[in-house]
């Protein structure tokens, strides 16, 4: 561990007691009177350093038993077993699998919840929240990846208000998305093409995010004006049932990287 | 207290006569100055409810962090040294199942044991509604502080205080508190009618009341985050743009600083800025010694001189 040292040195910025200041302040008078460059002075030296809390660390015993009586009924819902990866997912920007994973599970899953088509499904990166491990999925691992009781909602959107959504995204070097591709150039959505053909701005998209983003959330404004189709129902119940959906098929959690977004410069 | 006139002119005496001889103004100036007074800094940031470390999953963070070990290396670092301030910049709830099903009570109870000193808000301490936060406050022994969110109409009226002050020894410490912008940032619905204010024009105005009262060192708690490639502020900005912050512990960005950054302010001295991630996987400590001497040549007020790194 590394331990860093500051020092800096006030003028006049130590306040003694009155008796004690009275008297530094005659000394500091009759010294300017009659010393040269005689000055009061305070020494600050700052150290620093930074404690990692580790296994290593003994666990505090009134804390752990404090805590033991909510883990206990935590845990028991979820530690529930739901899925499993042979690799584990993290978050990474322009693109990731866990991101993938998300886009394709709110797709798929807002699909059935909503019975009708849906061009494309995005996730902001901020909202990632968490990583799956290798192995075991939980409803916990879920939990912690999209811990907001945000809900899935459908809007329909123009090609030019989708588009300078797609552009907010790329300034932000990439969201999660699924359905669309693109190019990140100067900061702007390049070669934006969905299901497979160009985007037109006159065409209306179908498109799938939290309500947090559709509401303007993490500043998307433009998409705060088109109306919300809603079923009150949960981003990470969609994550839950699509965990489930793909297990059931036999199939692990590891969504691969598509090139669904890539720099273009 | 007013001025003893006797005493005064006894005392100017006395120091014209020690200054007969210059080894005497030595003696009795270092008498008064010799003192040192140490100030330990404890902070933490973006804890998101992760009272558990990570769980032993081969990932990244398996088997960090957590409250438990957390409160041992606070207990110890109380039983050496005696003036500890435990602060924490906000983003307390939000991550794990602890808070989908207990709302942030295991957290403030967690915080009130481990005997924090003050607390600020950040943006995910509103995800259960404003309603909620003021209800888990009922278990917190500590104050949370906000000088630029107006709660007035809302759950959190008079539930928050823009600064506390502590005295620790001989040194009076005023820490404040700013907080984020929220729209854009929050849904409407769970920040309703607070209102948010300039956090540079608030922090000035409360560091100014606070060195009115005497305040020897101020510390600003902050969920603005250290810095952004756009102007939108920052602790950076906040650092630059305020007269007499000696020190702010921020959060938001989750960013692990190496060691604090250091920025001159308004008044031309030197603001530290420091950082410790997110998920209470570090501790923050900043040892503040603060030794009053005689120097022969003016120093610029508050300047940081880097000092040797040293391994531990």
């Amino acid at each position: 561990m590394k331990t860093f040292y500051f020092f800096y040195s006030k003028t006049n910025t130590f306040t003694p007691q009155p008796f004690i200041q009275m008297r530094i302040s005659v000394l500091l008078f009759i010294s300017c009177l009659f010393v040269t460059s005689f000055v009061q002075s305070q020494k600050v030296s700052v150290t620093y350093s930074g404690y990692p809390i580790n296994g290593n660390t003994k666990k505090d015993s009134s804390i752990a038993a404090f805590l033991s009586t909510y883990r206990d009924s935590v845990s028991k819902s979820m530690n529930v077993v739901i899925g499993f990866s042979v690799s584990g997912l993290t978050k990474h920007q322009p693109e990731s699998g866990l991101g993938n994973f998300m886009c394709d599970g709110l797709k798929n899953i807002g699909e059935k919840v909503f019975g009708q088509h849906i061009d494309a499904a995005f996730v902001n990166y901020g909202g990632v929240r968490s990583y799956l491990p290798k192995g075991n999925i939980t409803v916990g691992n879920i939990f912690e990846l999209m811990p907001f009781d945000n809900i899935m909602v459908l809007q329909r959107v123009k090609g030019d208000s989708l588009l300078s959504f797609l552009n907010h995204i790329a300034d932000k070097n990439g969201w999660p998305l699924t359905g669309i591709t693109l190019a990140i150039k100067d900061k702007k959505a390049a070669n934006v093409l969905i299901d497979g053909k160009p985007i037109s701005a006159d065409s209306t998209y179908t498109i799938a995010n939290s309500d947090y983003v559709a509401n303007g959330g993490d500043n998307t404004n433009m998409l705060k004006v088109f109306p919300k189709i809603s079923k009150g129902y949960l981003i990470r119940d969609a994550l839950l049932a699509y965990v489930k959906l793909l297990t059931d098929a036999g199939q692990s959690i590891d969504a691969k990287i598509e090139k669904r977004i890539v720099y273009a410069n | 207290m007013p001025i003893n006139r006797r005493k005064f002119l006894g005392q100017t005496l006395m120091a014209g006569g020690s200054l007969l001889a210059s080894s005497v103004i030595d003696k009795s100036y270092g008498e008064y100055f010799a003192a040192k007074d140490t100030l330990t800094i404890l902070h933490t940031n973006d804890v998101h409810s992760r009272l558990d470390s990570f769980p032993m999953d081969g990932s990244k963070n398996a088997g960090l962090g957590g409250v438990a070990a957390r409160a041992t290396i606070i207990e110890q670092i109380r039983k050496e040294t005696e003036h500890v301030l435990l602060l924490d910049a906000g983003d307390i709830f939000q991550g794990t199942p602890y808070f989908n099903i207990y709302k942030g009570e295991p957290e403030i109870k967690a915080m009130s044991m481990m005997k924090y000193d003050a607390c600020t808000m950040g943006n995910h301490d509103f995800d259960a509604g404003l309603e909620n936060f003021a209800t888990q406050l009922k278990h917190a022994n500590f104050p949370v502080l906000l000088c630029n969110y107006d709660f007035t109409n809302t759950p959190m009226e008079n539930k928050s205080v823009p600064y506390n002050i502590f005295q620790k020894g001989n040194i009076k410490v005023g820490v404040l508190g700013v907080g984020i912008e929220l729209k854009g940032l929050v849904p409407d619905n769970l920040y309703g009618n607070t209102i948010y204010k300039d956090p540079i024009e608030c922090a000035n105005k409360t560091v100014d009341s606070l060195k009115k009262q005497g305040c020897d060192m101020i510390i600003c708690l902050s969920h603005l985050g250290d810095k952004y490639d756009s102007n939108k502020v920052s602790d950076e900005i906040l650092a630059k743009e305020t007269y007499h912050i000696d020190l702010i512990l921020g959060g938001h960005t989750h960013q692990f600083f190496s060691e604090p950054r250091k920025y001159i302010n308004k008044n031309n001295g030197d603001t530290l800025v420091n950082q410790v991630g997110w998920a209470g996987l570090q501790l923050g400590r900043l040892d503040y010694n603060f030794e009053r001497s005689r120097k022969k040549n003016l120093l610029k007020a508050n300047t940081v001189l880097v000092g040797g790194k040293i391994e531990k």
